[in-house]
């Protein structure tokens, strides 16, 4: 009897403690998003736009977009556009959902603008940004990313044909050299990255900080004011320089690995052979 | 100092004799060649995965959110880390591929032939028993490649009608390979799997040791004259096993090593892809997953044949082939050479194998 009461109370015990393992056990190891939610929903937005009742010059809007960088990115049809993409009662056009639509030329940056907030500013301080506003004739972001195939920016957009729709190409040549410099360091850093992240370093941070240096960059080129680019060349030129040297010290423990590695490769080439030579004829 | 350790402990244990005995006097065949030192480095090959992921595991965190950058630490902040790790990822590789060379050395040898069926036998399951070790310690790094390779072979199972969702969702611990997959692989790759295989191997040694080394002039007759242990055959023309054709054995093993840091230097990613250095996530499939090398062969078969029932039961039923062919192939013909069509079946073994690996890398 008594040892039916000990067991009883041990009983009591575990019993809680048990469930209690379980519920934990299940939120974070079942729940969780590894714990395997199937593959990305895409939206009523996307099975609709893709059938067979879309025009044809509509069709291939989804394909461009999933070449983007904003489908790489996770920024669907409804960030853009609104509207629900959970609902599949929506259809185009129905304006309680929240749905926008195709904005206007002159709307675009705003639209553009609730995420590049920074150059949503500087753009419409710039002589598009208000050629757009005052008389509907600037560049728009569309204009010079386009809506849906949108790319990785590099100075390459900047080319005679793009920007010899509205004016001569002397003033965006003398752009593009003023961004040149930096944008060619930019490029290098970035290479370097790469190669540094395929061979397994962590770079992280220097990722992070090149990231936000450049968009810093980048979005003084949407003043298009040349002597603000060349003027800024310096402070960014050395802001660049800090992330090279971190990077630097990556490579250079990567160059000990491969000598040390090398080293051993060699000692045991050597103790090889002397084992060799020591085998009895 | 040391000579009277030893023979302190040798007049105890009687080593000298034991060596003398069982190395020195007992001479190997003289058809042995540097390919029957294969087994020997598959096992210094197992022994540098068993110290190189005891490293592991002492900075190895068997988490979904910490097993990546667990391993990150290893490969960055660690010191040496990187060292241990490459070792084991390369050395895991060249075991595989040091492991199918001794296997096909001892069939064409017929070194699976009586009196040393059970050789094979235990040695076809330690096949088995690492190729776990492989799909287990594929997952440990908690990448996109790990991920989506293990729900690959995950899935496979479920081509089996009835029991194979069932045996799917045994292996992951539930319908997607999540964190339970990870701590149950884990456990199977430093705990379960060691401890058997080290059985087997023990097993496998003192088989070895009571046969002796295969060779072409065994004598045909054994086990049928006399139902008693004739001990090992002599040949008193070959060579002393110590220190001869050990030395043989050290050269395979710096051979071994010395290709082991060739890659290490020269080629570190060569056994990975950039998916390698990506942490795992469920969201995103990545465009092309292909499980590694060694199950390629395999893998391609599954693809190629429309009936996919139809190919995992040629796979199980090859397999079984396998394990059991000590038995099934009863000749005392121990010179393949004189048997033409087993020749020919072998040969064509390989060269499918070889073209099924290459075509699943497509
Ligand atoms: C990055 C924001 C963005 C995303 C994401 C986006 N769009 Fe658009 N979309 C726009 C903008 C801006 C316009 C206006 C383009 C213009 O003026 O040429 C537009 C125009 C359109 C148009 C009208 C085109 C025309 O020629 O009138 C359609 C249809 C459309 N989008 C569908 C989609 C669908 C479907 C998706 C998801 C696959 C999508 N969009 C994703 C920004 C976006
Ligand atoms: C039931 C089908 C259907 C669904 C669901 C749907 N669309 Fe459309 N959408 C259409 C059709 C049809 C048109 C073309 C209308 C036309 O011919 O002008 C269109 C046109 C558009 C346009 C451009 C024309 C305009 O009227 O502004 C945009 C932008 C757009 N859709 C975005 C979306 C987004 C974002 C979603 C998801 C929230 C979505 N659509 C869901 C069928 C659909
Ligand atoms: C819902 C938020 C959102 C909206 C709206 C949006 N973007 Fe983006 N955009 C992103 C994100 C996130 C990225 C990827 C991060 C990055 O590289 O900045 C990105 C990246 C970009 C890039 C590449 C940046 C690079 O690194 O080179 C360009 C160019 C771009 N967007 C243009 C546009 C244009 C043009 C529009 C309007 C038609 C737009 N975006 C609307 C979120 C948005
Ligand atoms: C849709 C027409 C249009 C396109 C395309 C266009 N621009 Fe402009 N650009 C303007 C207008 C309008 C102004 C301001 C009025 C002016 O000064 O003529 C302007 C002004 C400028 C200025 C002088 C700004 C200042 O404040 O002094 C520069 C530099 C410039 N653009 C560069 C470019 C570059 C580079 C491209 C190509 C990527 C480009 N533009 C494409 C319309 C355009
Ligand atoms: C006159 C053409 C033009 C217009 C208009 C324009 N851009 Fe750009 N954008 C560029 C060029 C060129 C670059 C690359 C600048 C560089 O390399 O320094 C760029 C770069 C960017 C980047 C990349 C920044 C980064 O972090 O790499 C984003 C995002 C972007 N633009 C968004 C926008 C948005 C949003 C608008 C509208 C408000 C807009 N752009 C309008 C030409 C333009």
């Amino acid at each position: 009897m008594r040892y039916i009461m000990f067991l009883l109370f041990f009983l009591s015990l575990i019993e809680p403690l048990h469930a209690d393992y379980r519920d934990l056990f299940q939120r974070q190891f079942i729940d969780k998003p590894w714990g395997g939610a199937p593959i990305v929903r895409e939206g009523v937005c996307i099975d609709c736009h893709t059938s067979k009742i879309m025009k044809a010059d509509y069709l291939k809007i989804p394909q461009e977009w999933k070449m983007s960088i904003h489908y790489k990115n996770k920024v669907s049809c409804h960030d853009c556009h609104g509207g629900d993409p959970d609902d599949a009662a929506v259809s185009c056009g129905t304006p309680h959902s929240g749905f926008v639509g195709t904005p206007k030329y002159k709307d675009v940056p705003e639209l553009c603008g609730k995420c590049h907030v920074g150059i949503l500013k500087n753009y419409l301080t710039s002589g598009h940004g208000k050629a757009l506003k005052s008389r509907g004739e600037g560049p728009n972001c569309v204009t010079c990313h386009g809506a849906h195939n949108t790319q990785k920016a590099s100075i390459e957009i900047i080319n005679d044909v793009r920007c010899t729709k509205c004016h001569t190409y002397e003033r965006a040549r003398t752009m593009k050299q003023a961004l040149f410099v930096v944008e060619k360091k930019i490029t290098e850093l970035e290479n370097q990255l790469t190669d540094m992240k395929k061979s397994g370093a962590i770079t992280e941070d220097i990722e992070k900080a090149l990231f936000r240096t450049t968009a810093e960059f980048r979005t003084i080129f949407h003043t298009v004011d040349v002597n603000l680019v060349k003027a800024k060349t310096g402070e960014y030129s050395s802001k660049l320089s800090l992330i090279e040297n971190d990077l630097k010290k990556i490579i250079e423990e990567y160059q000990f690995r491969r000598n040390f590695s090398a080293f051993l490769l060699v000692l045991f080439t050597i103790m090889g052979i002397l084992v060799y030579i020591n085998q009895k004829k | 100092m040391l000579s009277k350790i030893y023979n302190w402990i040798d007049c105890r244990i009687g080593l000298t004799e034991l060596i003398r005995k069982e190395f020195r006097e007992y001479y190997v065949p003289k058809d042995v060649s540097l390919w029957s030192t294969l087994g020997f480095v598959t096992l210094i090959a197992f022994l540098i995965q068993a110290l190189t992921g005891i490293f592991l595991l002492t900075y190895y965190i068997p988490h979904p959110d910490h097993a990546f950058s667990s391993i990150q630490n290893i490969m960055n902040r660690i010191p040496y880390g990187w060292l241990f790790r490459s070792m084991h990822i390369v050395g895991a590789n060249l075991l595989m591929i040091i492991l199918f060379l001794h296997i096909v050395f001892v069939f064409y040898r017929a070194g699976y032939k009586k009196p040393r069926e059970l050789n094979w036998l235990t040695g076809a399951i330690m096949f088995l028993i690492v190729l776990l070790f492989c799909v287990t310690g594929y997952l440990l790094p908690w990448t996109q490649l790990s991920y989506w390779s293990t729900t690959i072979l995950t899935s496979i199972p479920t081509i089996l009608p009835g029991i194979g969702e069932y045996i799917s969702r045994f292996i992951k611990g539930g319908e997607f390979v999540t964190g339970v997959t990870l701590t149950r692989f884990f456990a199977f790759h430093v705990a379960f799997l060691p401890f058997i295989l080290v059985v087997l191997i023990l097993l496998h040694v003192f088989l070895i040791w009571r046969t002796g080394f295969s060779s072409l002039y065994d004598d045909p007759g054994i086990c049928q004259k006399a139902e008693l242990y004739m001990g090992r055959p002599q040949y008193k023309d070959g060579k002393p096993f110590y220190p001869d054709f050990f030395n043989k054995y050290m050269q395979m093993t710096f051979v071994y090593l010395i290709v082991m840091f060739f890659i290490i230097t020269f080629k570190p990613g060569l056994f990975l892809t950039e998916y390698a250095y990506v942490k795992a996530d469920p969201l995103s499939t990545p465009l092309l997953i292909r499980p590694p090398w060694y199950f390629l062969a395999p893998y391609s078969m599954i693809r190629m044949i429309p009936n996919k029932f139809l190919g995992i039961s040629i796979q199980l039923i090859l397999l079984l082939l396998f394990i059991i062919w000590p038995f099934v192939d009863i000749k005392e013909e121990k010179n393949i050479r004189k048997r033409p069509i087993l020749l020919g079946l072998f040969t064509v073994a390989i060269l499918v194998w070889v073209f099924l690996t290459i075509w699943g890398r497509f």
